[in-house]
């Protein structure tokens, strides 16, 4: 994006000599620097460049630095837009938007995240900055605009911006207004008054006029400064000077045209005839003239012309590059256009040709389609594909595909492929199909190598020989994107893997193959290929140089880990991915705020619940532009999931509902939904009729079919169903429930979830000491422990209290080494953090080692509430009479059963009295 | 190929006959008040947009625009007889 172009439009216009003071327009200016927006609104000739060029010559004496950016209709595409802004700024204040451009190369940034981190920079710098943007009504595009609406909305105060245009944009102007932020100079500020007229056409151009002449062409012209500059060119050396204006006063014709027109008649042939042909130039140049004209000389006759006032724009400082003014160039091309009609076409062919031979091929190409040879122009699309694909300008290789006539297309495979990933990623999916198709037909006509430029016998057109040889795998490529987003899985893989079978190493294509790979295979539940796939990813986009993309992968890459039960390898690739991208220097890369989430949640796993929480903190410091698009769902599981730690569960719910509205699936496999971690915390709560209607509504049963994808919803549901009160569940339900586990197990084993493993495990440990079965409970533990213990899980025990507590003691009081793999210090351990999660201590009154005769002694509540089962009150009554409602009698006797090691109502009242423990609440 | 219009666009001041290339396709008109007017047919809604931003951008103030209905075949106001 280098080279002179860039340079002329970021170029701030040298001051002209000859110009009349205007201080009360450049003191309105000054003022309008210090708000929000300057508009100079006005038609073509009104002198706005030539009034903000004067103003911002003064600006560093008032401590500002200016930046400046000339648009053209090419800036329509945001690629292009923005890279230029920020280019722009970067010019007046060094170091500001690093961090953004790097941003813009990474894939569909939404540009809100973009503009955010440059104001970010913006905000941090202390140079005061005014941005000019001229010639701002050639912007149309409406994504453009809103960006720059909401750049308007959140300047910050040490950056001003002015724009120049011939119409007033389309930007919120009235509440800038409304709030006094936007200061307005208009045409009929514009204009000349009598008084500066006299001072131009007197004493800047050196004629001598009556102040009737004055008035007669103040009068025609209305202050109208071109014309002004036009009629004092056509007056200067002028015998007849009355005679003119009488004339030109008398005439009703377009004044441009008339004052024009004079202006060339003046002018030797040789003259007249390059001002013509060159009018079809957007930018003039010495040598570009001379392969325009066909003639030498240009340089110095666009010397000449500068010299001469003949409204030459310089666009450098080198006078190297110029520009017609606009409305001097129009009327040049309506000549030229009615002279010479036939030669335009050539001229254009020209100098695209010049264009192409100096290495600009968009304006090459621009030129050639003006000249309507849409064959050469199809082959210098067809060439510039592969660089516009790497900067990203899709839309502008979208405007031109479409400026082809579809016969011209239709023969050349390289630009149909082209168009259908235009079409594709503007997520246009429609017609991306019957193209791929149409590009194949062609591929099918030449099997092995083909013919080279040439056209082929079948008629086809290539230019571009690599991007040919590369066409099956692109296609195969788009192909896997349409299956995915259609949800073909099995698709996706098929045409990821062919992709990958024809694209050569070191390609983006790769890259984007075996990311689609890993995220068919990962959804397909296969996750150590899902792993692999991911990785070949993240280390083609590094090759690539994309590093900006590789946290998507990193998210998938330590997901896959974290369900295997590898947090350490988790938490590694986080850092890794962290540390990769500080490596790029300058500013954070989005997606660091997704990794933060996900350090937190392996923090909270292993029940460091302040450093979790710290983590989550960080990330939203960040703020949401840094974060990918499933971070704010992410960040708040992962925050419900810490309440809940602490207890909080009301704040859980909260948080979830909140994800729920702000989940998006960005592709990824939704394997843990929402609904099911709600469902989790109402089993908690123990409002299980919310939970069983959860468990209805996603036609959820024992009897289903198990998949990956399924798996965590089929865990919450032997939650559910474990955590039905005896005299509630159905006959059997436990059976059923532990059946349920069985298989949940042997699936997740077969698929290396070891993270879901565990989890099935302690949950089959728990029921078995529902059933009463104590070794079998044990049994269970030990293998979830043998697991859970390198990798430092701690809160899938701790989660489960107070029963769980009980199996651990029982679990620490089992001789070593009679029972392999539990070490009693974790066991402590756990313990420790178990009991840290009850918030019922227990009752402690001095009473021996087997206190109560318990393993785990009763609370005072659980104490009362045993009483109370002693009776032969139901659970309401229970309820209405401890004041409490009947969930939290439910937990309460949840526990007295495993605590007594009963599961019914009965059993728990003869185990009381044998312990004597009824008698002892009696003496309350 | 639908057509938009016919469209009558009046400019204030005269335009030479050298511009009919630049609005190809459309008529020009110098009248006698001082204004112009272009009149014809344009493919759409964008084509005439783009038509106003030609005029915008040569600085001819517009005075107005009006869209005319084709001609209608004459019909007869009073009762045969």
């Amino acid at each position: 994006m280098a080279g002179p172009l860039l340079e002329t439009k970021l170029h701030v216009p040298r001051g002209r000599r000859g110009l009349v003071a205007r201080p009360r327009l450049s003191e309105r200016l000054s003022r309008g620097a210090e708000s929000t927006l300057t508009l100079v609104s006005a038609p073509a000739g009104f002198g706005k460049t030539t009034l903000l060029t004067e103003w911002l010559a003064g600006a560093p004496a008032e401590g500002r630095s200016a930046a400046w950016l000339s648009l053209d209709r090419r800036d329509n595409d945001p690629a292009l837009f923005w890279s230029y802004l920020v280019a722009a700024l970067q010019a007046a204040s060094a170091g500001v938007g690093a961090g953004a451009l790097l941003l813009l190369q990474s894939s569909q940034t939404p540009i809100e995240a973009v503009l955010a981190t440059l104001l970010n920079d913006l905000s941090a710098s202390s140079d005061d900055v005014v941005l000019v943007l001229d010639d701002y009504h050639v912007i149309d595009a409406r994504d453009v605009q809103d960006g720059m609406a909401f750049l308007l909305e959140h300047l910050p105060p040490q950056m001003h911006l002015v724009i120049a245009s011939r119409a007033d944009p389309t930007l919120p102007l009235s509440r800038l207004r409304g709030r006094g932020e936007l200061v307005e100079i208009r045409a009929a500020d514009l204009r000349f008054t009598p008084d500066e007229a006299a001072a131009y056409l007197n004493e800047v151009m050196g004629l001598v006029l009556t102040a009737q002449d004055v008035a007669a062409l103040e009068g025609r012209t209305e202050g109208w400064i071109a014309a002004l500059q036009l009629a004092a060119l056509s007056m200067q050396g002028r015998a007849d000077i009355a005679g003119f204006i009488a004339g030109f006063a008398g005439d009703d014709r377009y004044i441009i045209d008339y004052l024009v027109e004079e202006v060339l008649q003046r002018q030797p042939d040789n003259v007249r005839s390059f001002l013509l042909k060159t009018s079809i130039l957007s930018r003039l140049s010495g040598p570009l003239c001379d392969a325009v004209t066909g003639q030498d000389g240009g340089k110095p006759m666009l010397e000449a012309l500068d010299r001469g006032n003949l409204f030459l724009i310089q666009l450098d400082d080198r006078r190297q590059w110029y520009r017609y003014q606009h409305l001097f160039g129009d009327v040049l091309r309506a000549h030229l256009l009615d002279e010479q009609p036939d030669l335009v076409h050539e001229l254009h062919l020209r100098a695209s040709n010049w264009y192409e031979r100096n290495g600009e091929r968009s304006e090459a190409i621009r030129h050639t389609l003006a000249a309507e040879d849409f064959e050469r122009a199809a082959d210098l699309v067809e060439l510039a594909i592969p660089a516009m694909r790497r900067s990203r300008q899709e839309a502008t290789v979208r405007g031109w595909l479409e400026a082809l006539p579809g016969e011209v297309v239709q023969v050349r495979p390289v630009l149909i492929v082209g168009y259908a990933g235009a079409l594709l990623l503007g997520g246009e999916l429609e017609g991306v199909e019957a193209r791929l198709e149409d590009a194949e037909r062609w591929l099918d006509t030449t099997t092995g190598n083909h013919v080279g430029p040439e056209a082929s016998s079948a008629g086809m057109v290539v230019v571009d020989d690599e991007e040919f040889r590369a066409l099956p795998g692109t296609i195969a490529l788009y192909r896997a994107a349409l299956a995915l987003a259609g949800g073909d899985v099995p698709g996706t893989v098929r045409h990821a893997q062919r992709a990958l079978e024809l694209s050569p190493e070191g390609d983006l294509r790769r890259a984007s193959a075996s990311g689609l790979l890993g995220l068919a295979y990962w959804t397909s539940g296969d996750l150590e290929e899902g792993h692999r796939a991911y990785a070949d990813c993240m280390a083609g986009l590094r090759r690539v140089g994309h590093v900006a993309d590789t946290f998507g992968c990193a998210i998938a890459l330590a997901d896959i880990r974290r369900r295997q039960g590898r947090l350490g390898d988790a938490m590694h690739t986080y850092e890794q991915a962290l540390q990769l991208a500080s490596e790029q220097g300058g500013s954070v890369l989005r997606g660091t705020a997704d990794m933060y989430v996900g350090i937190s949640e392996i923090h909270r796993e292993r029940n460091d619940l302040p450093t979790a929480t710290q983590y989550l903190l960080r990330s939203q410091e960040l703020g949401e532009h840094l974060g990918l698009p499933q971070n704010p769902y992410r960040w708040r599981v992962a925050m419900a999931r810490i309440r809940e730690a602490e207890g909080d569960l009301g704040a859980a719910l909260d948080l979830l509902n909140e994800a729920e509205r702000l989940y998006v699936s960005d592709f990824f496999p939704n394997v843990r939904p929402v609904p099911a971690w709600r469902a989790r915390v109402w089993v908690e709560q123990g409002a299980l009729g919310e939970a069983l209607g959860w468990a209805r509504e996603r036609g959820l049963s024992v009897d289903d079919d198990l998949s990956y994808l399924r798996e965590f919803e089929h865990i919450t549901l032997v939650r559910v169903l474990l955590a039905q009160p005896r005299a509630e569940r159905v006959e059997g339900s436990i059976d059923e429930a532990t059946q349920l586990l069985d298989r949940l197990l042997q699936a997740a084993e077969e698929g290396g979830r070891t993270g879901s493993v565990i989890e099935i495990l302690v949950l089959q440990a728990l029921a078995h000491q529902t059933q009463g079965d104590l070794p079998a409970a044990l049994g269970s533990l030990e293998r979830a422990l043998t697991l859970a213990e390198p990798e430092g899980y701690v809160r899938v025990f701790a989660d489960e209290g107070a029963p769980m507590a009980i199996l651990l003691r029982a679990a620490a009081r089992v001789a070593p080494g009679e029972q392999k793999g539990i070490a009693r210090d974790d066991v402590r351990r756990l313990l420790a953090a178990v009991d840290k999660t009850e918030d019922s201590p227990p009752v402690s009154q001095g009473l021996p080692e087997d206190r109560q005769g318990l393993v785990e002694p009763l609370s005072k509540r659980e104490l009362e509430v045993l009483r109370l089962l002693g009776t032969d009150l139901d659970g309401p009554d229970i309820a209405r009479e401890l004041v409490v409602s009947l969930n939290t009698v439910r937990t309460h006797t949840k526990n007295i059963y495993a605590k007594l090691g009963v599961n019914n109502r009965r059993a728990a009242v003869r185990r009381a009295e044998q312990l004597d423990l009824l008698s002892r609440t009696r003496d309350r | 190929m639908r057509t938009n219009g016919p469209y009558e666009i009046r400019l204030k001041g005269h335009l030479d006959s050298r511009w009919a290339g630049w609005f190809d396709g459309l008529t020009i008109t110098n009248e006698n008040d001082g204004t112009t007017l272009i009149q014809g047919s344009v493919v759409d809604q964008a084509a005439l947009y783009g038509l106003l931003q030609k005029i915008r951008d040569m600085g001819l103030p517009l005075v107005s625009i009006t869209q005319v209905e084709p001609d209608q075949p004459d019909v007869p106001t009073t009762d045969p007889r």
